[in-house]
């Protein structure tokens, strides 16, 4: 179960390019009939055992990515490495054995799971799809995942009404630990859960990536969130990468211009927020519309012609490879907060 | 718009043809074909005789073949002599529908007539004992099965209180506007009774809708009276749903015509569709039946487009489906 | 649920699951749970119809003509018919079949209904533009003449075994298969809207996500989410059912005698009434009771489903 039984000869996940459009309005009487541009070209690697955090405000993509990546939706292009295989040309068969590695959490703890099923048949269902275990042994793993995610076995015939957010959470990540995935992606799972719970879910979700090696994908906009429990981080804006990098470097040396500005309004314990190094005017434009160049430019200080004509790409810095940023300024302030750009 | 009124029309042509085609097929498998009734009507035919008269009438031939036979002939404007009444089929037919016009179009007026204001008053007295009242009337409307309405009718006036005809269109010897107008009572009462029911709940329903909205409360809001308001505003977009669902009902409205008009001995198109069918006179069935067809599809058609006319809010997701 | 706003007292009592909540909810109709008790009484007699035959001595297909249009009797409660034969049974007799084709019809339209809604909401796209084309098709065709010349086809020439044409019991058959052939549309409308709207769900997204295919994902996500508004569209439906059955049997293409149905009860009513009007009365207001309670019953199930009044 650990990454090295695999040893794939690349990265567990390897996200190049990847493109998805919605087709928006359409029939007679649309007055916009145009698309979406939900994800446009994001690419970025997931190590096993790894837990890359995809930030970003509601509205920029990453649920979309997250989506397509694992395979809800088709991708429009690019491609999605996992375990080696190329999840965007996979069907049927193939893509249901693919899935087996790669399970998925949700946001929402009240509409992930099925009303109608009780929770036991809710977190066992992936092993049912699999046809995996006899009854027996499927009873024993859904005990055993239960107890793990801190519910009480007994509970198993129970239905989700009956029980809290957090437990319901809880539920919702037995569900994707059944099938002993390498990934797993965690889309937003703290943001509807109270503050107080937020907390305990992440703690065992750090736990349970411990115990089992799991490489993470964890979608999220709350940077607290991410200081606890990333190893790395990809900053989205308006369906492109702006910049990758580890967590420290990320949160020390921000070079993208938005990255800083996301960090800058994180509230400090004890009142107010950080001092706005660096302004941003506006609102975030439509992903319908999106504007030409540099997709932050509009908002952007250091916006220059340059900025607004050429999409800047996603290049790794001199000092630290692993840190890439895709700007025609980068932020060049050795240390984060409060300096001069 | 004109897009999804050609589309529509398109749909409509393509389901006509499409049900020609099984409507003949279905005649087809009715019981007897014209040679077996040649041959109950002379019984020294022999089957020699009738083989070979099968051959001649083309009535051997495959399906498609016979069909086609027919389409073309039809197209041409020939669509065979009807064998209950030995004249062409065409000329049969005037006379008949002209006697369902009238009886659908009175009992439609008429029942229109009740319900708009009676399903306006039931909404305005919401809850109150005078909704509950319509409300019950609008079920027993609607459930009553209309063939024993018309008995129960007939029974009341024709029978116990001799005063009307229970049946036909005229009195033997008679004519004249009166009397075709006592003829008329009845079938008309039935008719406006079975229908008057669904209207007065539609047009409640729409009513109590349109009250909801905003833009009324907006209206009581600035002042005005309860009775413009109704009157400006509600009348005129409930009269939008009822308008079409009114039309929707055109299918339901001709099924009880065609009961009423058998119970009734009326000679209407729906006798017509009846007695031809159990009378084995295919070629007047066939056309009758496809008559009922096209109106019905115009019907549906006309609903739909006036809905998309007077409700342009209305946006058709993925290709012109409909917007319900 | 959480949107309930309770009192601490109210709550304790108040009904914990979807059903608690809909049985109070129905109990505050006392018109749709009336119409309930009437078809469960209707429904016992129609049953334990040969019992009552025998406990009372009678026999509804017993033919004496001299006895003929009498009056209620001692023997006869309800008196007897044209051919002498016993009122009250035949009356019963006539509700077993009016309410099993009733029930059977309408449950095979849902059945077809949801086999077409279901694939057609969930697979979209062509499918699902060429299964709503035929849907609309069949809605806009006239009802009544289509099932008359249903009704009339001679199973003979459709290549049937000769065995099954002159079955007994075959008109029962025959009324239940053209009702349901014409009668699937508004419940293939109401799923395909319903399972639109499910797919979206991040259940099903979960299940996907989890590898389930879309059969899996159909029957057991979707299908048991959409059975209310089902339940409520097929109760309405039986009404209907019943009255194009007497129709049909009015008009002599239903069920045919000797099995009673209320409708053929009433074929050639109209020479009849001029000795004997009772007898065009009970059966028609059989008929007018039944459809009512039915449609009683599913406006009252309507009303309590609605997820707009539960949220309240």
């Amino acid at each position: 179960m650990s990454a090295g039984s695999h040893a794939p000869a690349g990265p567990l996940l390897e996200v190049e390019g990847l493109v998805k459009h919605f087709r928006m309005g359409g029939g007679l009487f649309a007055r916009h009939s145009g698309r979406i541009q939900a994800v446009n070209g994001v690419s970025f690697t997931l190590a096993a055992g790894e837990t890359l955090a995809l930030v970003g405000e509601s509205g920029c993509g990453k649920t979309t990515a997250a989506r397509t990546i694992a395979r809800l939706y088709r991708p429009d292009a690019g491609s999605v490495r996992f375990q080696g295989r190329d999840l965007a040309g996979l069907r049927g068969r193939a893509l249901k054995s693919a899935r087996r590695a790669l399970q998925m959490v949700f946001q929402d703890p009240f509409g992930s799971l099925n009303p109608r099923l009780p929770v036991g048949a809710i977190i066992n269902e992936p092993l049912k799809i699999h046809g995996i275990g006899t009854r027996a042994e499927r009873g024993e793993r859904l005990a055993r995942v239960m107890t793990q995610v801190g519910l009480n076995p007994r509970d198993a015939e129970r239905y989700p009404h009956q029980f809290s957010g957090g437990q319901r959470q809880r539920i919702a990540i037995a569900r994707a630990l059944v099938l002993e995935p390498e990934l797993i992606i965690a889309d937003e799972p703290l943001s509807a859960l109270d503050v107080s719970i937020q907390s305990q879910i992440l703690n065992l979700l750090k736990d349970i990536q411990e115990d089992r090696g799991l490489a993470f994908l964890f979608i999220t906009h709350d940077l607290a969130v991410v200081d606890h429990f990333a190893d790395r981080v990809a900053v989205m804006y308006l369906g492109h990468i702006v910049e990758t990098a580890r967590r420290e470097a990320l949160f020390e040396t921000p070079r993208h211009p938005y990255t800083r500005a996301l960090i800058d309004a994180v509230p400090v314990p004890g009142g107010g927020k950080r001092r706005l190094g660096t302004a941003t005017a506006g609102d975030v434009p439509s992903p319908a519309a999106p504007p030409p160049g540099c997709p932050f430019h509009p908002r952007c200080p250091r916006a220059s012609e340059t900025c607004r004509r050429t999409m800047p790409a996603l290049e790794p810095r001199a000092e630290d490879p692993g840190h890439r940023v895709a700007c025609h300024h980068p932020l060049e302030a050795p240390t984060g907060a409060g300096g001069a750009p | 718009m004109t897009r999804y009124i050609a589309g529509r029309l398109v749909e409509s042509v393509v389901v006509l043809i499409v049900m020609s085609f099984v409507i003949y097929a279905l005649i087809g498998l009715m019981p007897g074909d014209p040679i077996d009734l040649m041959i109950q009507s002379d019984p020294r035919l022999t089957p020699a005789d009738a083989a070979r008269l099968r051959a001649v009438y083309g009535l051997d031939k495959p399906l498609a073949e016979r069909y086609l036979a027919w389409a073309a002939a039809a197209l041409a404007g020939d669509f065979g002599n009807s064998r209950l009444y030995a004249r062409p089929v065409l000329d049969v037919m005037p006379g008949f529908l002209l006697n369902t016009v009238n009886l659908m179009g009175l009992s439609f007026v008429i029942s229109v007539a009740i319900a708009i204001p009676l399903g306006i008053y039931a909404a305005l007295r919401q809850q109150r004992a005078a909704d509950y009242v319509v409300n019950l009337a609008c079920f027993a409307g609607i459930s009553v099965p209309i063939f024993w309405l018309a008995l129960m009718l007939i029974i009341l006036f024709a029978v116990l209180i001799p005063i009307l005809p229970a049946s036909g269109v005229s009195s033997v010897g008679g004519g004249g506007f009166l009397d075709l107008a006592r003829h008329l009572v009845l079938p008309v009462a039935t008719l406006t009774i079975f229908s008057i029911g669904s209207y007065t709940r539609f047009m409640r329903a729409a009513t109590i809708e349109v009250m909801r909205q905003d833009y009324i409360r907006t209206a009581f809001a600035k002042g005005a009276s309860r009775g413009r308001v109704v009157m400006r505003h509600a009348f005129r977009n409930a009269l939008v749903s009822v308008v079409t669902i009114v039309a929707l009902s055109f299918g339901t409205l001709f099924s009880g015509a065609l009961i009423t008009e058998t119970m009734f001995a009326y000679p209407g198109m729906g006798k017509l569709i009846f007695d031809s069918v159990m009378g084995n006179d295919f070629n007047m069935a066939l056309v009758a039946l496809l008559f009922a067809t096209l109106v019905t599809l115009l019907a549906n058609l006309g609903a739909d487009i006036a809905y998309a006319w007077l409700d342009p809010r209305i946006s058709y997701g993925g290709g012109g489906g409909r917007p319900r | 649920m959480s949107g309930l706003a309770q009192s601490p007292a109210r709550a304790a009592r108040a009904p914990r699951t979807v059903w608690g909540l809909l049985l109070r909810r129905m109990l505050g109709h006392r018109l749709a749970i009336g119409s309930l008790a009437f078809l469960l009484i209707l429904s016992v007699l129609a049953i334990l119809t040969p019992v009552i035959e025998g406990a009372l001595g009678l026999d509804a297909n017993s033919v004496a003509l001299t006895m003929r249009f009498e009056g209620p009797s001692a023997a006869h409660l309800l008196g007897t018919d044209e051919l002498g034969r016993d009122l009250l049974a035949r009356l019963l007799y006539g509700g077993q079949v009016s309410l099993f084709v009733g029930i059977a019809a309408a449950l095979a339209s849902a059945v077809i209904g949801t086999l077409i809604g279901l694939p057609a909401g969930y697979y979209g796209g062509k499918f699902d533009a060429v299964l709503m084309r035929l849907t609309d098709g069949v809605i806009a065709l006239p009802l009544l003449p289509l099932l008359i010349v249903l009704a009339a086809l001679d199973l003979n020439k459709l290549g049937l075994p000769e065995a099954v044409v002159n079955d007994p019991n075959m008109s029962l058959y025959r009324i239940i298969v053209i009702i349901a052939l014409v009668g699937w549309t508004t419940v293939a409308r109401l799923v395909r809207g319903a399972t639109l709207s499910l797919r979206e769900r991040e259940y099903v997204l979960a299940a996907t996500a989890a590898g389930a295919g879309g059969l899996r994902i159909m029957a057991v996500h979707i299908l048991p989410n959409v059975v209310s508004p089902i339940i409520v569209a097929t109760t309405l439906s039986v009404g209907n059912v019943i009255l194009l059955e007497s129709v049909l049997s009015f008009l002599g293409l239903g069920i045919q005698p000797p099995i009673a149905s209320w409708g053929n009860m009433l074929t050639g009513a109209q020479e009849l009434i001029w000795n004997a009007p009772e007898l065009a009365f009970y059966p028609g207001l059989l008929i007018f009771l039944t459809v009512i309670a039915f449609n009683f019953l599913g406006d009252g199930l309507q009303d309590a489903l609605d997820p707009r009044a539960i949220e309240k």
